[in-house]
């Protein structure tokens, strides 16, 4: 039996069991090596940092496992995600399909009502942080061109409500103002009407169809309108991404269908853990992103105190690139197979993002020689702009700290 | 070690909103490209350029930071040691415009007193969907005592043409021949319209 075949049958056994053992899942998500208990004739195989591989769904499976959407006991999914897919079908249809666009007439609100009750009022204000999410799902992972492709499964009474109620329709630029006037010279008046302005590639899809970044864009804001004391910040983009991307392009067509949801509940619960980071007032505090920082620097300063003297000499502070890393964990860093990669193992660790600090460290030490050799300004590019790397090579190093 | 290959270092930092295209503004001095694909700054970026003027050697270390509010605590930290600051709007929106002065009172809290400031209106390629007209942009600079220009990271307008100014303005300062006059302080650029070669002044070397 080959490595690979054997890996995937481990992934098999353990996820057809009625009850699935969170511990051992996490070890086998970790690392990917086929431990003891599986195969007991091997008892020390070479320590091969695979994760999850990447067929069957498994990954899909096992980060909804991984981040507590899925409980252990395989009888219980099928209510479970019937009630949570339930939930947020009717969170979507009571928070984010706009007032009054449903085809009754008896609509006593009106979009110049300013008082505290009227529904217009909110939806005024939500749209601030909306066009911020529209700027940043337009620009989601354009290395791939997955997001800019319709999804085999829109939400229906928003993709044919004549762009109605298409979020990002809100946020198109002023209807009022869709003539400019132009003035060249004496009396020569020139009126030219706006176009569309959406870029290119992340135009908007036909009527009864959507797009994938659309779909993002629809989860992101719903979970800013939850979450209104941290509401939407830029770089959530980027953590909900490679979620969503798992989910919907899942093998199994029932998980497909509800990529949305799904995606909406593991996101909010893995947010639940890092949303420190996104939070400016609770940057000093334990859990925000500075003491995450000083983690890090205190590490490599433990692991490898020669690299960790030179970019203190150089005045090249931990901030300049781990604020990054660390806030987004690693998403920016890599090509997405190997953020996904990364995100088994850190999904997988149980204290969670004390494996995330470790790889961190892990990427400068294995830069280590030309750290050494470069000036200030070289090393702010190298740490700035991460080579390409063996992703085994980086998490070996990282697991062995 | 790599031995000094350049006679002054001008730090240089850009901010505005997000979206307003700091970041394609900075790709297009640095590596005189355009895409509209960037994804969004987080924290803060780091470019290297160097150019020539007066026959001296100037790296720019130019700094590219987060518009977003929850960044700010990162990115103030940046202010203190930069020489130069670009205050970036978007011509094609109302909010990014307000928002300068909002921009400038965030330089007078965290910059040094003398730092040189520069206020751009980009995306100046798309005329069609101008909201801010070039007289606002002037009259808000004037009111400062700010340069001006409007840009384009798109159609490559005045983007050489700003920096290289900004860094002459620094020189200026740095050895102590302040000719610039009041008067001149706001310098309006209608090239952009013209279609006019590229900006002269200094000579750009990519390092």
């Amino acid at each position: 039996m080959s490595l690979y075949k054997a890996r995937v049958k481990a992934f098999e056994d353990l996820l057809g069991n009625d009850e699935i053992s969170l511990e051992k899942l996490r070890k086998l998500c970790f690392n990917g090596s086929m431990i003891m208990w599986v195969l007991s004739l091997i008892s020390c195989l070479q320590f091969s940092f695979a994760g999850i591989p990447d067929t069957n769904g498994f990954r899909s499976l096992c980060w909804k496992l991984l981040l507590g959407y899925l409980t252990p006991k395989r009888a219980e999914w099928s209510v479970l995600l019937k009630t949570k897919r339930d939930l947020y079908r009717q969170l979507i249809n009571e928070m984010v399909i706009p007032p009054c666009s449903n085809n009754d007439n008896q609509c006593s609100d009106h979009p110049l009502s300013d008082g505290p009750e009227s529904a217009w009022s909110t939806f005024f204000k939500d749209n601030e942080f909306l066009l911020q999410i529209d700027k940043d799902v337009r620009r989601l992972c354009p290395d791939i061109s997955f997001f800019q492709q319709a999804t085999e499964f829109p939400n229906l009474d928003i993709a044919n409500s004549k762009g109605v109620r298409r979020l990002h329709t809100r946020v198109m630029p002023s209807i009022l103002s869709s003539a400019n006037v132009e003035r060249k010279g004496l009396g020569l008046t020139k009126i030219s009407l706006l176009t569309k302005r959406a870029p290119e590639n992340y135009e908007a899809m036909e009527e009864g169809q959507e797009a994938h970044w659309e779909v993002v864009q629809r989860i992101l804001f719903l979970y800013a309108k939850l979450n209104p004391g941290q509401g939407y910040v830029q770089g959530m983009n980027e953590i909900i991404g490679p979620i969503y991307y798992i989910f919907a392009s899942d093998p199994i067509v029932d998980y497909r269908e509800f990529a949305e949801a799904d995606c909406f509940f593991c996101f909010t619960a893995l947010m639940s853990e890092i949303r420190d980071f996104f939070i400016k007032t609770l940057d000093e505090s334990e859990g925000g992103i500075k003491q995450k920082m000083t983690k890090l620097s205190i590490l490599l300063k433990e692991k490898d105190l020669e690299v960790w003297n030179r970019l203190r000499d150089q005045e090249l502070y931990p901030q300049y690139y781990s604020f990054r890393w660390l806030t987004l964990m690693l998403s920016q860093e890599f090509p997405l197979p190997d953020v996904c990669r990364i995100w088994d193992s850190v999904f997988a660790d149980e204290n969670r993002f004390k494996f995330l600090v470790d790889v961190c460290c892990a990427m400068i030490i294995l830069l280590r020689e030309q750290i050494l050799e470069n000036d200030f300004a070289s090393n702010m590019k190298l740490l700035q702009n991460f080579p390409e790397i063996d992703i085994n090579v980086l998490l070996t190093k990282a697991a062995a700290l | 070690m790599a031995k000094k290959t350049y006679d002054l270092l001008f730090k240089l930092l850009l901010i505005g909103d997000s979206g307003v295209g700091k970041t394609c503004i900075l790709f297009r001095f640095s590596d005189d490209q355009f895409t509209s694909t960037f994804i969004s700054t987080i924290g803060i970026d780091f470019k290297i350029k160097t150019v020539e003027l007066r026959g001296k050697k100037i790296k720019l270390q130019i700094w590219d930071t987060a518009g977003q509010e929850r960044f700010h605590t990162i990115t103030t930290s940046y202010y203190r040691g930069s020489m130069g600051i670009m205050l970036v709007y978007d011509i094609t929106n109302e909010k990014s415009f307000e928002n300068i002065v909002k921009w400038l009172r965030n330089i007078d809290e965290h910059a040094n007193e003398d730092v040189e400031k520069m206020i751009l209106g980009n995306k100046c390629d798309m005329p069609d969907k101008r909201i801010v007209s070039q007289d606002r942009g002037e009259a808000i600079a004037r009111e400062h005592g700010i340069r001006f220009m409007e840009t384009s990271a798109k159609a490559n307008v005045n983007i050489e043409r700003a920096f290289c100014e900004l860094a002459e303005a620094i020189l200026d300062k740095t050895s102590g021949q302040n000719t610039t006059e009041n008067a001149e302080r706001v310098i309006v650029d209608h090239r952009g319209q013209d279609k006019q070669p590229a900006y002269k002044g200094c000579r750009c070397a990519v390092e």
